[in-house]
């Protein structure tokens, strides 16, 4: 029933599709699949061979009449001949799938993925976990690359081997062939039936194991919790009875998968026994050549042997298919559409967002009719507690996220008429989630300032305030970081993000304060380092600690989402309103 | 590596049986072509005429009782080969988690916690994969090379001596070839990593990439690393697919061998048959079919020493826990520690040097300092987790080395930064604290921790479900939950390390003033980087770089500590308060926390 559903299911959409993927290789495919004829050429002519050496050796004994080694040598030397080519072109075969798969399947599809990230939305990496992203790129895209495989292992090399051969045994010998030919039937339906009835304990055995590797997680993570609590033998004993329960399940899954060879050979022993009594038949009552009788056994042997890898593979396709799916549906994503205009002038730095609505959710309304005009050199101050969304400011500012209705200004000039790398292009930026790359300190700070030289680096790095700790370095300027390094501090880190918007002089900033992790003294160095940023420059500031922006032109006093006050620090004081509690609370109650 | 055997040991019975039922399955197979060549040389050439067919017939019966007695003892060798796996691995798994929870906090960290969770899940799923082929497949071959051999030798001493020379040089073969490939593996393997790390980074780093407009360079990055990675997939993927080919070569090589000398010694004419020859070359393919089955496996082999190696990593860890039994002392609640001083193993330079710290009984005092200061390090002294290197830390007067660690934190209540979490409800991890606690206790803890509100919102209330690491609450939820818990537990001391950070001033004001009332009369010590936090109680200690550089009350210390004046400033910003040593705060505000 299953099977035969699948049958029916092969060439669905993702099917089509995944044969689409595939068009550019059909020529390699064509090669293989001349390669698979060759080999099915070889599975033919070993057992004809075999056959009439051995039907030889039974000649000999019955007439004794000519020299025997001499007679075997010429069929001996082809055999071998046989066994060279088929040897050779396994191996030129593989070696040539392999090589469509890795390098032409998998890393086209991979760059095409890869390619496809730069025109997806922030949006999506905001709600797609990386290891998501990353599964679909590598492991999945290895799964697809199964499917060529699988045309070739399965449809051309096995199916036409099974039946070229079905074709020889009929002609060799019909009346032998009948048991051959029904018995495979039967080791397949066989080998299904115990596949698909171990599945269940198998995903028992995986979802179990999956619990039992996250509470051994949770246990070595809460160590120090777990022996301050005194808790160990309560989560021993957890951890003992969710493995045993877990092994249970595993002990059918791996016998039902174990014995499935063994019943497909019991089929085969069946097949083969049919042909004994046959063969012993017909060789003395019909005077069948005894050499016949051997080449249908050896042919036997040939015809069940593809039947597994079939049943499968088979299997398989439901496997690649699913795969296939996740990887298209990411290719097929909508992507982000960008206006090409570009900035009329030079940018003075003036901003004006004039009713803005924006959303996340349509279902939750965040921004609402936002209004507020900054003036070129000015520095706004976006304050509240966490959660309240000050980070969507930044987002709709550096178009990471596109408005729903109203209007943001550069300078008069709307921006959603400009693409978004020009937009982006005006705005400097320093993020309280520091964001290094893999590569040298010097590297990472002329991040998008590429023509930048040594000693525009190191200058922007000493008004950062890394120069003297930069030097301490291993290796200087040239030391490799990377995100989760150790070599420099999260305070470091911070630092060397200023640098880096230093270097790459931007008329607009907009600055995220760092607070946690960092200790009181880098911290003093931040505050300056990003005063020197700041100077002359339009900015915006996300502040966690108020006394840094008391002195800020406009301050956005942000509570659920919404604007609750908008002014400056005396004003919004002098309201005794939100901020005035904020402003106290960060003090002593 | 002798350890890890050890677990085998009650199983040797089973491992025994299987091997049986394992061998009677491997010689019913090699038993059919001898039979087969029986059928075709008596019953078809030798025999009478008459009862040919009938002998052939009895021969094909006793085949097929052959191959089912191979299917049943195949069948019940499987079976109980997976029970002394899954009872190998389970007594593995369990004695390994064991062991973590007797190592040391340090040992812990030396490993690290993902690489313990790959050694008792991926590790240890290697080893049972390796033990079920041992016990299995793996040990059909030399079972059918044995056996093949030995029916061999009945029919010709010469040709078995082909088998004897041809079988260990394909095994051998493919061993040498599983060393190399392993090898392109790793490399592979390490190439892959690589382009996850370049892909993570890239959508990480997302805002940064397009605020500079250098998503065309990430992607070419990606691009290069998925050429450079496809290569090395290509190098490890063909190495692998010579070894088939390999073994098909060499053992067919040996059955024409078999079939030229065969045919010359036959007519040299020493009792050799043509069925014996042609059973001789069936064994052969059995063997090979044994043989490529299990190649995939054998590849697999050395991957084993490298999973062996990292769980003795695991169950040779030393661990200092607990030489000193529990007598369940209860402390009174003061702390000493005198001229103590900690350094980490392999470091030059000392975590914490010469403290003194005093604490009374029922006093409330805090730690300030910044990162890197020893706050933490001073926490996991004062939970036996760590020995001072030097000097001596005294829990009402008995110096801690005289006492057991489980003793100690019996009577230590603690809370800490990172809040850990178990997965399971709210009641489960709360519980922790005092098993015995009644549901009215735990919402009045959870009143305490000002969070009882958000559970009486759930329809769950106190069965509400954590997910795993309690992903499903925030940060401050989860400090709030995990100081509940401590408020829970009944102890003379209390530590809070770091368990206010992810509050807001007006909740941290709240919990600190339920955590007074509650706890008034026990030691309660805070560790805080926040100057709010620490602001109010009897005494603060100042941390910085490992030392203590001062202590006092909070207006002491702003006159004489500049390090405290600093840390102020720069949290506060308030530069008149420190001068004029009273600051904007109302009077009223003070009153009501304290």
């Amino acid at each position: 029933m299953k099977e035969k559903k699948e049958k029916t299911r092969l060439l669905d959409e993702t099917g089509r599709r995944l044969l689409q993927e595939m068009k550019p290789l059909r020529g390699w495919i064509f090669l293989s699949a001349f390669l698979c004829l060759l080999l099915i050429g070889c599975a033919i002519a070993i057992p004809e061979l075999l056959g009439s050496l051995v039907d030889r050796l039974y000649e000999w004994s019955r007439t004794k009449t000519f020299d025997l080694s001499q007679s075997l040598l010429p069929g001996l030397l082809l055999l071998f001949l046989v066994y060279v080519l088929r040897a050779a072109f396994t191996y030129g075969n593989a070696f040539m799938l392999q090589n469509i798969i890795s390098r032409y399947f998998c890393a086209g599809l991979r760059i095409k993925l890869s390619e496809k990230l730069c025109r997806l939305p922030v949006s999506f990496m905001d709600k797609t976990p990386a290891g998501d992203v990353i599964d679909r790129m590598m492991d999945d895209v290895s799964d697809m690359a199964g499917s060529i495989h699988s045309i070739v292992e399965i449809l051309l090399k096995g199916f036409l081997q099974m039946v070229v051969i079905a074709c020889i045994l009929v002609a060799t010998d019909w009346r032998m062939a009948i048991p051959v030919i029904l018995l495979s039937p039967l080791s397949v339906f066989l080998s299904a039936r115990i596949a698909s009835s171990g599945e269940k304990y198998w995903d028992k055995h995986f979802e179990l194991g999956g619990d039992l590797t996250s509470l051994a997680e949770e246990a070595y993570t809460n160590f120090a919790t777990t022996k301050a609590f005194r808790r160990e033998e309560e989560l021993q004993k957890k951890y003992d009875d969710l493995s045993r329960e877990q092994q249970k399940s595993g002990i059918i899954a791996y016998f039902l998968s174990s014995i499935v060879q063994p019943a497909i050979a019991l089929v085969n022993a069946m097949a083969y026994i049919a042909v004994a009594v046959l063969g012993g038949w017909l060789i003395i009552h019909r005077g069948v050549p005894i050499g016949t009788v051997v080449t249908v056994i050896l042919f036997a042997r040939q015809f069940s042997a593809p039947l597994e890898s079939i049943a499968f593979g088979l299997g398989y396709i439901q496997h690649i298919k699913a795969s296939a799916r996740r990887v298209f549906s990411l290719l097929d994503l909508p992507e982000e559409q960008d206006p090409a205009g570009y900035l009329e002038k030079e940018v003075q730095g003036s901003i004006r967002m004039s009713h803005v609505d924006f959303s996340y959710d349509p279902e939750k309304p965040l921004i609402r009719d936002l209004c507020m005009d900054v003036k070129p050199g000015r520095k706004v101050a976006i304050v509240g507690p966490t959660g309240a969304g000050k980070t969507t400011i930044v987002n709709l500012l550096m178009r990471f996220y596109d408005i729903q209705s109203g209007q943001i200004l550069i300078d008069g000039q709307d921006v959603s008429e400009i693409s978004r790398a020009e937009n982006r292009r005006l705005f400097g930026m320093v993020l309280q989630d520091t964001w290094l790359f893999k590569g040298t300190v010097a590297e990472n700070v002329a991040y998008g300032s590429p023509g930048a030289s040594r000693e525009d680096i190191e200058r922007a790095c000493a008004c950062a305030y890394c120069d003297s700790f930069i030097r301490r370095l291993p290796q200087g300027y040239d030391t490799m970081i990377s995100e989760d390094s150790t070599a420099v501090s999260a305070g470091q880190k911070q630092l060397l993000t200023i640098a880096r918007a230093l270097l790459a002089n931007r008329p607009l900033l907009i600055l995220d304060e760092a607070t946690s992790n960092v200790d009181t003294r880098t911290e003093l160095l931040i505050q300056k380092a990003m005063d020197h940023l700041m100077g002359g420059r339009t900015c915006f500031v996300i502040a966690h600690r108020l006394s840094t922006i008391v002195d800020a032109d406009l301050i956005l006093v942000l509570r659920d989402g919404q604007i609750a006050e908008q002014g400056t620090h005396q004003s919004l004081l002098e309201q005794k309103g939100f901020y005035y509690e904020l402003f106290q609370s960060q003090y002593a109650i | 590596m002798r350890e890890l055997l050890s677990y085998l040991k009650p199983y040797r019975g089973k491992i025994a049986l299987a091997t049986i039922l394992m061998a009677v399955s491997a010689v019913c197979d090699l038993l059919l072509p001898t039979l087969m060549s029986q059928v075709l040389d008596k019953g078809v050439y030798g025999a009478a005429e008459a009862d040919t067919f009938g002998y052939i017939v009895k021969t094909a019966g006793v085949m097929l009782g052959v191959s089912l007695i191979s299917l049943a003892s195949v069948a019940g060798g499987y079976w109980v080969v997976y029970h002394v796996v899954s009872g190998y691995t389970w007594s593995l798994r369990s004695a390994l988690f064991k062991k973590v929870h007797a190592m040391t906090l340090e040992e812990v960290g030396r490993i690290g916690t993902s690489n313990l969770v790959t050694r008792s899940s991926h590790d240890v799923t290697t080893l049972n994969e390796i033990v079920s082929m041992l016990c299995g497949s793996i040990l059909i071959i030399p079972l059918m090379f044995l056996g093949g051999f030995i029916l061999c030798l009945q029919k010709d001493v010469f040709l078995a001596l082909v088998i004897l020379g041809a079988v260990p040089l394909v095994i051998g073969v493919v061993l040498l070839m599983s060393k190399k490939i392993e090898h392109l593996w790793d490399v592979a393997d390490e190439y892959c990593d690589k382009q996850n790390d370049l892909v993570r980074e890239r959508l990480r780093g997302i805002r940064v990439i397009r605020a500079f407009d250098q998503e065309q360079k990430a992607h070419e990055t990606i691009t290069k690393a998925t050429r450079t990675m496809a290569d090395n997939l290509i190098r490890a993927n063909v190495s692998m697919e010579i070894i088939d080919p390999m073994a098909a070569f060499v053992l067919n090589v040996a059955a024409l061998l078999i079939v030229y000398l065969g045919g010359v010694r036959m007519e040299r004419g020493n009792g050799l048959t043509a069925g014996d020859i042609f059973a001789i070359i069936q064994y052969i393919s059995i063997i090979l079919g044994a043989i490529i089955s299990v190649s995939y496996d054998l590849v697999r082999l050395p991957h084993v020493r490298v999973a062996a190696r990292r769980l003795c990593q695991v169950t040779e860890s030393t661990g200092l826990e607990d030489s000193r039994l529990a007598d369940g002392a209860v402390f009174s609640g003061s702390i000493d520690l005198d001229h103590v001083s900690y350094t980490y193993p392999g470091s030059s330079l000392p975590a914490l040097v010469d403290v003194n710290l005093h604490i009374r009984a029922g006093e409330w005092v805090s730690v300030i300092g910044g990162t890197g200061s020893g706050k933490t390090t001073l926490a996991e002294l004062l939970l036996a987790f760590r020995r001072p290197t030097e000097g001596k830390l005294a829990f009402d007067g008995v110096d801690s080395a005289d006492l057991s660690a489980r003793d100690i934190r019996s009577n230590i209540s603690c809370a800490t930064q990172k809040s850990m979490l178990y997965a399971g409800t709210v009641a489960f991890n709360l519980r922790m604290g005092k098993p015995d606690a009644t549901d009215e206790e735990l919402w009045a803890a959870l009143e305490l921790a000002q969070i009882a509100d958000f559970f009486r919102e759930q329809p769950e209330g106190l069965s509400f479900l954590l997910n795993p690491a309690a992903t499903n609450i925030s940060g401050g939820q989860k400090q709030r939950l995990a100081i509940a818990r401590a408020l829970l537990k009944e102890a003379p001391i209390y530590l809070f390390d770091d368990s206010f950070s992810a509050l807001d001033f007006l909740t941290e004001a709240r919990v600190r003033k339920a955590l007074n009332e509650k706890l008034a009369g026990r030691t309660r010590l805070v560790i805080t980087q926040r100057v709010v936090s620490a602001m109010h109680s009897d005494r603060i200690f100042v941390l910085s770089d490992g030392a203590l550089v001062g202590c006092g009350t909070h207006q002491e210390l702003l006159e004489s500590c500049s390090i405290y004046r600093e840390i102020y400033l720069s949290q506060t910003g308030d530069k008149h308060c420190c001068q004029a040593g009273s600051s904007q705060i109302p009077e009223s505000a003070f009153s009501e926390v304290r």
